[in-house]
């Protein structure tokens, strides 16, 4: 065979119905693929991976929608914020004497009746997918092919339409009148100027279409269920369906006049929010995020090199706080681990306290700025009692329109949040503001979010780590690690080069994720110390015993290392000593 | 005879042709001379209309079903397993041809299904009547005779029977739903009509409870247009919804009225003409709405309940059509199992959806039987008692009558309400009492979380409003509404309440009537009620001062009235001792938490779900009496208790036990028998009970001072050691002032009153708030006077 026959990227639909009829004429049974792939998948995954033309294949964003074919395979990455349920579909049809198919499509373009022995219905999975909340403009995904599209926009503005853009998503069910779409090829009316819409539909469409920030419905063939959970952060490889062509009216109005339809092209319709039919996805790591993949090989020395320079930074960031700045290097890293009962082991918040509002000024944006710089989701709220009484913190679902709201908590694991607390005056709490510093609290404690059911709550694991700035120690967030700040300068505010950055990226994205043990000989010292330690002062409890064994977890991987040592585990008690006296 | 009449082909049904043939329902259709043979080639597949099921094929072509039994064939595309010979018989014979009737795509004869349907329903008994009484009338035909009496529209059919009588039949029923439910409607009729030839109404039949349940996450495009079993939660309800059932034409032109028009496959389809010969115009019928018969319908939302939903899913939904008398059936919340057929819809353009047609309904929230039976093994382990309290919280470890009392205050004792109204409260309180760090907020919260219906609140933020039930204004019509609080709706359930210690005079005083009546009384703005509050409040307490001293008592060490003390069956002092080995515990099991699986760690145990499955179905189902030998063991050790405080010679009276201890014991003892499934509380139980019992109270009603259980110290703080040392005091105090000052003379001041007093070698410890207590007594009796420091005889 002399190369393919068929275009992977202009046209995977072809691959898909090549394959398919040559699947079908060795098996001739099209109920052997229920539930199943023929082949069409291993195809691409040979295409994209084993000869890495991953990168080829354009990214769909608010900015390359409007130029990306309809039909083409595209890349989207983002998360899975909520689950629309099975869909079945028209999979396979008898068209005469040959079998086609109707996987990966919107459309089936069967006459046949239902539930011939000529049709077979397949099933496949709705995941509405979101762009991660909080990325950092660094981590935004570019390919070869959209390099030259320019993105301007800081995360602050996309993080402020994306919230809109979900409202209007959300409560946009008022009927569209379909004349504005119809009979408008997408080639066509992709190049025409919004503006020329129907006056009734334009706001509606406009901020839906050219955005930053764009949903994705997202079409899940034969994979395990376990294998996508909600909040994963996903790069979905499909085929782009963004129909403007299908009719968006409300369907079946006499049928279903109390809106109970199932069907999600009603809340979403196609000329909103694009489908992608999913032939690959893959799980997304904190590797995945950096520009240009650097070793993977944690090579001892270039993580050293890195920890050093991140310190250092950190430290000058934060006026030359040593002791604050090596906590802060070990909140960067934490992560959950392991969960057993109530406890999520490893995580790690932090509570830099003493920091007046004029401190906050200085600092909290310099911070905020570098934990940008360095992590992949981040997002800072500044907690008022306007914002406590008002704000959506959990996740509610909607039985209006069967969605689940987003609330600011739903977060992809690994996010980092700030709380600056400093602009918190004293107020009264409503019910609202009650709700929400509970859900504060159970998040930063439990690393568990409520989402709201309606008729239940159910709690979703979290992995979010939390950084909050306060005067006294705050008791809203009661958090692992209380810190006073203590700078000696104002800070310095120096540009980092690039490729410096990436580095430390780098770092972060390796220590983060790389196991860790104890020898049992250490586990005998740890165990004596803390023994000891409790024998002296017994106000000491197993919070404080999970705090020392994190730091020291922590401490190691930060030199790179998977297992404790003496010499860690000695810094942790240092480091805690020093702690304890700014305290007193 | 029988099987001549078979065209060659040998299904392979459950009740071969012959037996059919030979069965004595069978008569109608035995002798082939009276049978009016017809076939009808269809190569239609079968229609899909919606329910009722009576619009079906089986009811249009047989429109006289006792009288004149008509047979369709239908395409028959399963290949025939075996190549018989061709129907020689029917060759001369080419109208009265017997076949039988197959249901389509399948070798199931129609005949067959008929055959055993009808023996179902006729001869069905259950299981008690069976044996006993050949000649009673089957559990339907009882039921079908009711529904005629009633005027009903349905009959029920438990699936389960079905399954009982005849196996294959249940399999066609889920397999092939459609059809046999058509089949078994015309059995249905058939039967109606014979009993009562002049019933009008439509009688329907209903299946429910089929052996499995299906999960929603479970349905796949392979159970479409089978019978499945879901349960779930409404979250919507549509209004209801009419849908056209027959339809009637008026020709405009001429006025003629249609015969009704019946829906097909959800259309109806319109005459283009009129039919009357004389008039035949084109386009000219209408529909005249007020001749046109509807049917109710109603789409419902049914949601997956929490528990079934996998780690970071999403709950999934199904839509279900309701039709006719299950309109209105459930409202959004209720949780219920409904049995339906799986069918897609389409919507427009290819993709579909997936509804379930409801065919029947019912409420049940129960445990299956194989979890059932699970339970019942587990409770007949013989460490029972042990199994659970390790499974209690795991990770907390030892405190283990701690968690022996926690488990009986899960299982709870029986309430009892006599006639005369007085009722004694079957839920056991528990007071946590323990130093900061003990790990009292992790019990409660695993409590909170195996409860049914627990309510965690913090006694600091909480007050009595908030924990019983208030009033409050609706903003916008400004009626007053009644609002329940933490402890009302924990009712049935465990209130725990943190950092108890911290809750305001007010609030706590509120718990006076809950905990002993298990009421909330309101009297506020118009609104009086009284609320059950029928909960277990599980309370944990820090001791002043945040260390516990064992100096002082527990009135002493945490602020609580003795009042309110009394009402909690246990008290379990936390402390934590500075013991070595339990700090290595400590410090061994967080290493172990932090480097290895922590699944791993934990063996032996039951999980959550199955605990709190065992819990609440002991609480449902296993009511305990006391047995004669328990109760005599109760009352002996009662009075033993009682005696203990007698020592012979000692004057002093130190009560050991009050009635409310009795109550407790029983209560206790009734939850230990729960704990076994054991509708007996027997000796070993209450021995149990008393031993719980007294390790509570051994940590919290000792006496420090002379090591014995003194009630006094909870039911009024002091022990009756320490009311003897302070009138021992006074009486001192008393003969020093006598002695040594005057009648109205000067006055001296406490502090050399207390030096002159410890010159006395039993006094030598006695400190000046003490010597001042002491005074004030005197002070009271008119004795002295007593201002400041200085003190006056009068």
């Amino acid at each position: 065979m002399v190369g393919p026959m068929y275009d992977f990227l202009a046209n995977p639909l072809g691959a898909v119905r090549s394959t398919f009829d040559k699947a079908i004429g060795s098996e001739s049974d099209p109920s052997s693929f229920d539930g199943k792939d023929w082949g069409a998948v291993d195809l691409f995954r040979h295409f994209l991976f084993d000869q890495a033309r991953l990168s080829q294949v354009p990214i769909l964003n608010g900015a390359t929608i409007n130029w990306i074919k309809p039909n083409t395979l595209v890349r989207f990455r983002g998360m899975i914020q909520d689950m629309l349920g099975n869909e079945l579909y028209v999979g396979a049809y008898k068209d005469g004497s040959a079998w086609r198919t109707n996987k990966f499509m919107d459309i089936s373009q069967c006459p046949v009746e239902f539930n011939s022995p000529d049709m077979r219905l397949w099933e496949r999975r709705l995941l509405y997918c979101v762009p991660v909340p909080g990325l950092s403009s660094w981590a935004e995904s570019t390919s070869e092919v959209a390099v030259n599209m320019c993105m301007d926009s800081t995360s602050e503005q996309r993080d402020k339409r994306r919230r809109m853009d979900i409202e209007v998503v959300d409560h946009n069910d008022f009927p569209v009148s379909g004349d504005e779409f119809e009979y408008s090829p997408s080639a066509k009316r992709m190049k025409e100027d919004p503006k020329n819409e129907g006056p009734c539909s334009s706001h509606a469409i406009l901020p839906d279409v050219n955005r930053d920030s764009l949903p994705c419905l997202v079409k899940i063939y034969d994979s395990p269920e376990s294998e996508l959970k909600l909040n994963d952060v996903f790069e979905f490889v499909g085929v782009l369906t963004f129909d403007s062509e299908l009719p968006s009216e409300k369907v079946d109005q006499d049928e279903f006049s109390n809106g109970l339809c199932d069907d999600v092209s009603v809340n979403l319709p196609p000329n909103k929010v694009p489908r992608l039919h999913c032939v690959i996805h893959r799980k997304l790591t904190g590797y995945d995020f950096l520009q240009n993949s650097p070793p993977t090989e944690p090579k001892p020395h270039l993580v050293k090199e890195a920890r050093e320079a991140l310190l250092r930074h950190l430290t000058s960031i934060l006026g030359n706080d040593g002791v604050a700045a090596h906590f802060m290097l070990l909140h960067l890293l934490s992560r959950v681990h392991a969960r057993a009962d109530n406890v999520a082991v490893g995580k790690l918040s932090l509570n830099l306290t003493c920091i007046s509002k004029e401190i906050a000024s200085v600092f909290g944006t310099k911070l905020n700025i570098v934990i940008k710089n360095l992590l992949p989701f981040t997002k800072c709220i500044p907690l008022t009692m306007e914002y406590l009484n008002t704000a959506f913190l959990a996740p509610k679902k909607d039985y209006q329109i069967n969605r689940l709201i987003p609330g600011v908590l739903q977060l992809a694991e690994g996010s980092h949040l700030i709380f600056d607390e400093t602009c918190l005056e004293t107020g009264t709490l409503d019910s609202v503001g009650i709700e929400n510093t509970r859900l504060l609290k159970a998040l930063i404690e439990l690393q568990k979010v409520e989402y709201d059911f309606q008729y239940y709550k159910m709690e979703m694991m979290a992995d979010i780590q939390i950084l909050i700035l306060s005067e006294g120690k705050s008791n809203i967030l009661p958090a692992d690690i209380i810190m006073p700040f203590q700078p000696s300068s104002s800070g310095s505010s120096e540009a980092v080069p690039a490729e410096v950055l990436e580095a430390w990226r780098w770092y972060l994205a390796t220590v983060r994720s790389m196991p860790h043990t104890i020898e049992s000989d250490m586990q005998k010292v740890v165990e004596n110390d803390l023994v000891t330690a409790r024998q002296a002062d017994r106000s000491l409890g197993s919070q404080d015993f999970s705090r020392w064994l994190t730091m020291g977890r922590l401490i190691s991987a930060s030199f790179g290392e998977t297992s404790l040592s003496l010499e860690h585990w000695q810094m942790v008690k240092e480091l805690e000593r020093l702690r304890i006296d700014r305290l007193k | 005879m029988a099987s001549d009449s078979s065209p060659g082909r040998n299904n392979n049904g459950p009740s071969s042709p012959d037996e059919f043939a030979s069965s004595p329902i069978g008569n109608t259709y035995s002798s082939p001379a009276t049978r009016t043979r017809r076939r009808r080639r269809s190569t239609t597949p079968l229609p899909y209309n919606t329910p009722p099921t009576n619009q079906s094929r089986f009811a249009t072509s047989e429109s006289t079903p006792t009288t004149t039994p008509h047979r369709t064939r239908h395409h028959v595309s399963t290949p025939s397993s075996d190549g018989g010979p061709p129907p020689s018989s029917d060759a001369g014979d080419d109208i009265d041809e017997a076949t039988p009737t197959f249901v389509w795509g399948t070798n199931i004869s129609v005949q067959d299904v008929k055959a055993a349907i009808q023996m179902f329903l006729k001869h069905f008994r259950d299981g008690q009547s069976q044996g006993s009484e050949i000649y009673e009338e089957g559990k339907y035909m009882k039921g079908i005779h009711k529904v005629l009496e009633m005027e009903g529209e349905w009959l029920d059919v438990d699936a389960r029977d079905v399954f009982d009588y005849d196996v294959e039949l249940y399999g066609k029923m889920v397999r092939y739903p459609l059809e046999v439910l058509a089949i078994f409607d015309i059995v249905l009729m058939d039967i109606v009509s014979l009993i009562q030839p002049l019933f009008e109404k439509h009688v329907q039949v209903r299946i429910f409870n089929l052996k499995s349940s299906t999960t929603m996450r479970s349905l796949n495009p392979s159970d479409i247009e089978k019978m499945v079993s879901l349960k779930g939660m409404i979250i919507r309800c549509s209004s209801i919804i009419p849908e056209i059932r027959e339809a009637v034409f008026k020709c405009t032109v001429c006025g003629y009225f249609s015969d009704p028009v019946v829906v097909d496959r959800g259309r109806i389809g319109e005459p283009t003409s009129c039919l009357k010969q004389e008039c035949l115009a084109k386009n000219s019928m209408s529909l005249v709405h007020n001749r046109c018969r509807f049917a109710d319908k109603q789409i419902v939302r049914l949601q997956e309940t929490p528990d079934e939903i996998p780690d970071g899913g999403t709950p999934h939904t199904v839509s279900l059509l309701m039709h006719d008398k299950l309109v209105d059936a459930g409202k959004p919340g209720d949780r219920i199992e409904v049995t339906g057929i799986f069918r897609a819809m389409s919507v427009r353009v290819g993709p579909t959806q997936r509804t379930v047609k409801s065919l029947f309904k019912t409420y049940i929230f129960q445990f299956d039987e194989a979890k059932i039976q699970q339970l019942k093994e587990l409770s007949k382990q013989p460490d029972i008692y042990d199994i659970l309290t390790r499974s209690l919280a795991p990770n907390i470890w030892e405190l283990d009558d701690v968690k022996r009392g926690l488990l009986c205050q899960l299982f709870g004792g029986n309430a009892l309400k006599l006639v005369s109204g007085a009722s004694f409260r079957g839920d056991i309180n528990i007071l946590l009492v323990g130093d900061p760090g003990t790990s009292k907020s992790q019990l409660l919260q695993y409590i909170h979380k195996l409860s049914p219906r627990g309510i965690y609140t913090s006694g600091r933020g909480s007050s009595a409003v908030g924990l019983t039930a208030y009033v409050s204004k609706d903003p916008e019509t400004g009626e007053t509404v009644l609002e329940s609080g933490a402890l009302v709706l924990s009712d049935r359930g465990i209130c725990c309440v943190d950092e108890f210690d911290k809750m305001s005079e007010n609030a706590r005083s509120m718990l006076h009537e809950v905990m002993e009546q298990q009421t909330v009384s309101i009297a506020k703005a118009g609104i009086i009620a009284s609320l059950n509050a029928r909960t277990s409040v599980l309370a944990c307490a820090n001791p002043i001062g945040s260390r516990y001293n064992p100096r002082l008592s527990v009135i002493d060490n945490i602020h609580l009235p003795p009042t309110l003390l009394s009402r909690f069956d246990l008290i379990y002092l936390i402390l934590d001792k500075a013991d070595e080995q339990t700090d290595r515990h400590l410090a061994k099991h967080i290493v172990s938490l932090h480097f290895e699986n922590p699944e791993s760690t934990l063996h032996d145990v039951l999980d959550i779900a199955t605990l709190t499955a065992y819990v609440s179905y002991a609480r449902k189902h296993i009511h305990p009496q006391l047995s004669d030998e328990a109760a005599e063991e109760l009352t002996r050790g009662y009075v033993e208790m009682r005696r203990r405080g007698n020592f012979p010679g000692s004057s002093k009276k130190v009560i050991t036990a009050t009635p409310r201890q009795m109550e407790s014991l029983i209560r206790l003892s009734e939850a230990l028998a729960r704990i076994r499934f054991s509708e007996l509380v027997e000796k070993h139980d209450v021995t149990e009970a008393f031993r719980l019992l007294e390790v509570a109270m051994q940590q919290s009603a000792t006496d420090h001072s002379t090591g014995t259980i003194d009630m006094d110290l909870i039911t009024t703080g002091v022990s009756a050691s320490e009311r003897m040392r302070r009138e021992n005091l006074a009486s001192a105090a008393r003969n020093l002032i006598t002695e040594k000052m005057q009648l109205e003379g000067p006055s001296r001041r406490l502090p050399e009153l207390l030096d002159e007093l410890k010159k006395q070698s039993s006094f030598a410890e006695v400190h000046l708030h003490d010597l001042r207590n002491a005074v004030a007594e005197l002070a009271s009796e008119g004795f002295v006077v007593l201002h400041g420091d200085s003190v006056r005889r009068v």
